[in-house]
């Protein structure tokens, strides 16, 4: 039973504003504006596409008077309409979808040697390195790494949102850590 | 079967954890304000309470009809319906067990309709005043048509004996004249009486 001093869920703060309580968005997008914005910058590459589909995405959700549906969390539901939003775009402008490419994970497969715990604690902390490594993962991979981190959903919901199973969905989150921790693993002096 | 039970491994959490607190860029500020202004501007009206609705409806014009209608008919009904209090309760033999002097004022306090009313200090008054006053003006009018009748109706016819002592009465003043009309009026009236006879014992049972 949750305590009464407990903060409001999403989902009930989406139903306050849409009976009219404004300040209930206003916590709403408090919450969510720094992990979706991040989340579409880095999965798009360009900051002038992510604001875009940011801000459609937000007038979107206000404008409709829908509601996550069945079990759905509305985290889970923000990031798919964000996520759909940025599809149709790529679409619209005649960009192939990267998402949507077959791709053999066994094939991108490497040894991961460095993932030792000593080499684990002094990864790199360069942004640029940090963003660099990101964008050299496969665009399956990055998306599933990216909703876990920008998003903070567990793996079934991610595979609710990607419409892929969670097995593989399981697969491309293992192979991107482990590039990750190879691309960015620095030398231990010895 | 979907594994949703997923436990995350510690080394990957690490991972995420470095990438979570190295991130950085935020929504400009003027994308910020555009949303939420629109936010306020595009929410939708406050949905009234059950309460808030019935006083609305209460407010509309058809609605203040409907209710008014309806309190009036009410208002109607109870009146019809209200059996009133019965005039004869008031004298009815439920009533009798009350004491002549409780009546009285009773009396005095419920005139006849057809009356004037009484004034104000005639129902304050004490029971013995009003025991000396007369009980109504109706009561004293009676009173008073009953000595004008008194006054105006002849007087009775005398008596046979009376006739005859005035006859004698007469004679003995002189008025033989008017005695003898006297007994001619008494004669028609007791034809069958022998007067002069009855004139002569009564002379001389005074004598």
């Amino acid at each position: 039973m949750p305590a009464a001093l407990d903060p409001p869920s999403d989902e009930s703060l989406l139903a306050r504003y849409r009976n009219g309580d404004g300040a209930s968005f206003e916590v709403l997008y408090a919450r969510h504006r720094l992990g979706l914005y991040r989340f579409l910058v880095a999965l798009s590459n360009k900051a002038e596409l992510a604001e875009e589909v940011f801000q459609e995405t937000w007038l979107s959700l206000i404008r409709s008077a829908s509601q996550p549906q069945g079990r759905a969390s509305f985290r889970t539901w923000l990031f798919q309409i964000a996520r759909n939003r940025l599809i149709d775009h790529w679409r619209k402008h005649g960009v192939h979808n990267p998402l949507h490419d077959s791709y053999d994970e066994q094939l991108h497969v490497q040894p991961d040697d460095s993932a030792s715990p000593e080499q684990q604690l002094s990864l790199s902390r360069d942004q640029a390195r940090l963003d660099a490594a990101l964008q050299v993962l496969p665009e399956d991979q990055r998306e599933v790494f990216l909703l876990r981190l920008h998003g903070d959903l567990e793996l079934p919901q991610i595979a609710t949102l990607t419409g892929a199973p969670l097995e593989t969905v399981k697969s491309r989150l293992r192979y991107a850590q482990q590039k990750l921790h190879r691309l960015l693993a620095e030398e231990v002096p010895a | 079967m979907i594994d949703s039970q997923h436990t995350p491994d510690p080394n990957d959490e690490l991972l995420v954890e470095h990438f979570r607190q190295h991130a950085s860029g935020e929504p400009p500020a003027s994308l910020d304000a555009f949303i939420l202004a629109a936010a306020h501007r595009e929410a939708p009206a406050p949905v009234p309470s059950l309460w808030q609705r019935w006083l609305q409806a209460c407010q509309r014009p058809r609605w203040q009809m409907a209710f008014a209608t309806v309190a009036g008919v009410a208002l109607m009904i109870g009146l019809v319906l209200r059996s009133p209090v019965p005039q004869e309760k008031l004298s009815s033999p439920a009533s009798m067990d009350f004491s002549a002097d409780r009546q009285e004022p009773a009396v005095a306090a419920a005139p006849p309709p057809a009356m004037p009313a009484p004034a104000p200090t005639t129902r304050i008054a004490p029971q013995g005043e009003l025991a000396r006053a007369p009980a109504s003006p109706m009561q004293s009018l009676a009173e008073k048509s009953a000595a004008k009748m008194s006054k105006s109706a002849p007087a009775a016819p005398p008596s046979l004996e009376q006739g005859l002592m005035e006859i004698l009465r007469l004679r003995e003043a002189g008025q033989t004249k008017a005695a003898d009309e006297k007994l001619l009026i008494l004669h028609q009236r007791f034809p069958k009486e022998d007067l002069p006879a009855r004139l002569e014992a009564l002379q001389k049972s005074a004598e």
